[in-house]
């Protein structure tokens, strides 16, 4: 997977995934769902995302449902999640769709909302580029990274021809 | 090991002689569940797998939007509702037949101790009552499942909780996960473990109410151990073909600490999380509310109904208070029909829907609006979560919901 680098989106802790992906997505169309990210707790952010902007958070990220979360704040434009802590299946969702997740103990004290990111995915470092504050992080097992690398599970469940036609 | 290990071990692919912390285990999956909610992923409905790895061990519970709200989903959920003819599936809950996913597993027999879980619904770790390890997991994943019969998980340290003990008869069972949750705060991809001289005097509905709440302070599995009550349970649903898991004795726990179930009291979490916004209830200031719930696989159960219709008999609920409560399985409503809690309920202007996720979720039967003020004893209490991100939501026993429907304003007792 190449490195990342974008501009910072600070939240707070406990970030549920009803904040990512209101109940009223469900039966949108799917163009309209990532613009209800965060509309009860931050109002008008999902308008100001640009593409390959990053998402730093606290403890315990994507806690709560099973609901295309992930998916939703991918679909925004975010190109990866670092928080202190994640909720276990807000990663399993994120692996499974392909998208970065990433816990990074002591990420919110190094950086501002706005602050220039970089992620080197070979050596295991975030680099704050606006502060040059770098923090090292325990990769994502190689199991996990190989399902983000190949696109998600359901592409990997199609290439394998084990999906069907529609109902 | 520890008795999640175990269980990793016992369902791995794979060989092995043990099972330790941050090891990945490829796993077996004995029963796979499936709920109405896949009609809303499009990736379900659009490419579905192809066939099941084995249709008997699979399961379609239809639960959230029973019955459907509106036309959009009626629609995608008869879609859904093609695959059970198509895959053969024996084990079928339809509306008016079933009720909430892991209270159906648990009456139809479907959590034998010892075993290994899938389910979608981010709840599913109310298995754990079962000596059963299981816990939500996404939608494209169960197609996964569904496809292969196999998942994954990454093993995560164990909490040992000690439960000792016994309740007062003020307190419920929600109130010990508050405290749970009090003492351990937030603890992603860790498990628990409940273990303790408290738990023979905890019934199975205890157990799994504070087993699917542990699912919001993020835990990975959480399991109590067999014992007779949990044997009672399977022996008067006539399932005696399992194994169930007890830990090694020399057991190493991550973490462990102890409650002193004398010593709970009703407790409330004030609107938005639980992590760290959990009060005792007799510290909230006078606080009207409009709606009042009770429901959901966390406190929808009998034994919910039972202290519904015992706060409630000989009173009426506020002419300010919506007072809505739902049964979690359709067995529960008859139940609660024969021993007349239902009668109650209803005689004290309470409103009675069919069992359903639906008010829990903000989906139907009860979405809320902007300025209404909520206590409920589902299961979350995030901004938006049901309806309106304008509404505050309290979460409490059903005990404490009642009382407050009564009175008008959160109140842990009638007689305050």
């Amino acid at each position: 997977m190449n490195n990342i680098e974008g501009k910072i989106w600070l939240f707070g802790d406990d970030i549920n995934t009803d904040l990512m992906y209101p109940q009223v997505c469900y039966t949108l169309k799917e163009e309209e769902k990532p613009f209800y990210a965060m509309s009860a707790n931050r109002p008008g952010w999902s308008k100001m995302v640009n593409h390959g902007d990053i998402i730093v958070a606290g403890r315990n990220f994507g806690t709560g449902s099973s609901r295309p979360a992930a998916d939703n704040i991918k679909n925004l434009g975010i190109s990866c999640v670092i928080a202190e802590s994640i909720n276990g299946l807000f990663l399993r969702n994120s692996v499974n769709s392909g998208f970065l997740a990433l816990t990074v103990p002591g990420i919110v004290d190094a950086v501002d909302e706005g602050d220039l990111l970089y992620i080197d995915l070979k050596n295991n470092t975030v680099i704050n580029k606006s502060n040059n504050k770098k923090i090292n992080f325990k990769p994502l097992p190689q199991f996990l990274m190989d399902i983000i690398e190949n696109g998600g599970i359901i592409n990997i469940l199609r290439n394998k021809g084990l999906l069907g036609w529609p109902l | 090991m520890n008795i999640i290990e175990k269980i990793l071990r016992n369902h791995s692919v794979e060989d092995i002689p043990e099972v330790s912390p941050g090891d990945i285990v490829t796993v077996n999956v004995d029963r796979a569940i499936i709920t109405d909610m896949a009609a809303l992923h499009p990736e379900f409905i659009n490419e579905p797998p192809v066939k099941p790895f084995d249709n008997n061990k699979i399961a379609v519970i239809f639960d959230h939007f029973v019955p459907p709200p509106n036309i959009e989903i009626s629609n995608r959920i008869n879609r859904l509702r093609k695959l059970v003819d198509l895959w053969n599936i024996r084990d079928f809950y339809d509306a008016g037949r079933g009720g909430i996913s892991h209270v159906i597993a648990a009456e139809k027999g479907f959590l034998k101790p010892g075993s290994l879980i899938a389910n979608t619904d981010s709840h599913t770790i109310a298995v754990g009552a079962f000596n059963t390890v299981g816990r939500g997991l996404g939608t494209p994943e169960i197609m996964n499942i569904i496809a292969t019969g196999k998942t994954w998980f990454v093993t995560g340290d164990t909490i040992r909780v000690d439960l000792n003990g016994n309740m007062n008869s003020n307190a419920s069972y929600r109130d010990v996960f508050f405290n749970i949750a009090g003492t351990t705060g937030d603890i992603p991809n860790n498990n628990i473990e409940f273990h303790g001289d408290g738990i023979k005097h905890i019934t199975m509905d205890g157990r799994s109410s504070i087993s699917t709440m542990c699912a919001e302070i993020s835990a990975e599995f959480s399991v109590f151990p067999y014992d007779g009550v949990l044997k009672n349970y399977m022996d008067n649903i006539n399932i005696y073909d399992y194994k169930a898991i007890e830990p090694d004795n020399n057991t190493h726990y991550y973490k462990t600490y102890d409650i002193d179930l004398n010593k709970i009291e009703p407790m409330i979490a004030l609107p938005d999380r639980i992590i760290n916004n959990i009060k005792p209830v007799s510290e909230i200031n006078k606080t009207e509310i409009s709606v009042a719930v009770v429901g959901s696989c966390a406190n929808g159960r009998l034994s919910d109904l039972r202290d519904v219709s015992s706060v409630l008999k000989n009173h009426r609920v506020s002419r300010n208070v919506r007072f809505i409560v739902t049964p979690a399985s359709q067995e529960i409503y008859n139940e609660a029909l024969r021993l007349g809690y239902i009668d109650t309920i209803i005689k004290s202007d309470a409103l009675v829907t069919n069992p359903t996720c639906g008010a829990c979720l903000g989906g139907h039967m009860g979405v809320v609006g902007d300025g209404d003020t909520v206590i409920s004893s589902t299961t979350r209490n995030f901004k938006g979560r049901m309806g309106s991100s304008r509404a505050n939501i309290y979460l409490a026993s059903a005990k404490t919901v009642a009382a407050s429907a009564v009175k008008g304003y959160i109140s842990g007792d009638l007689s305050e």
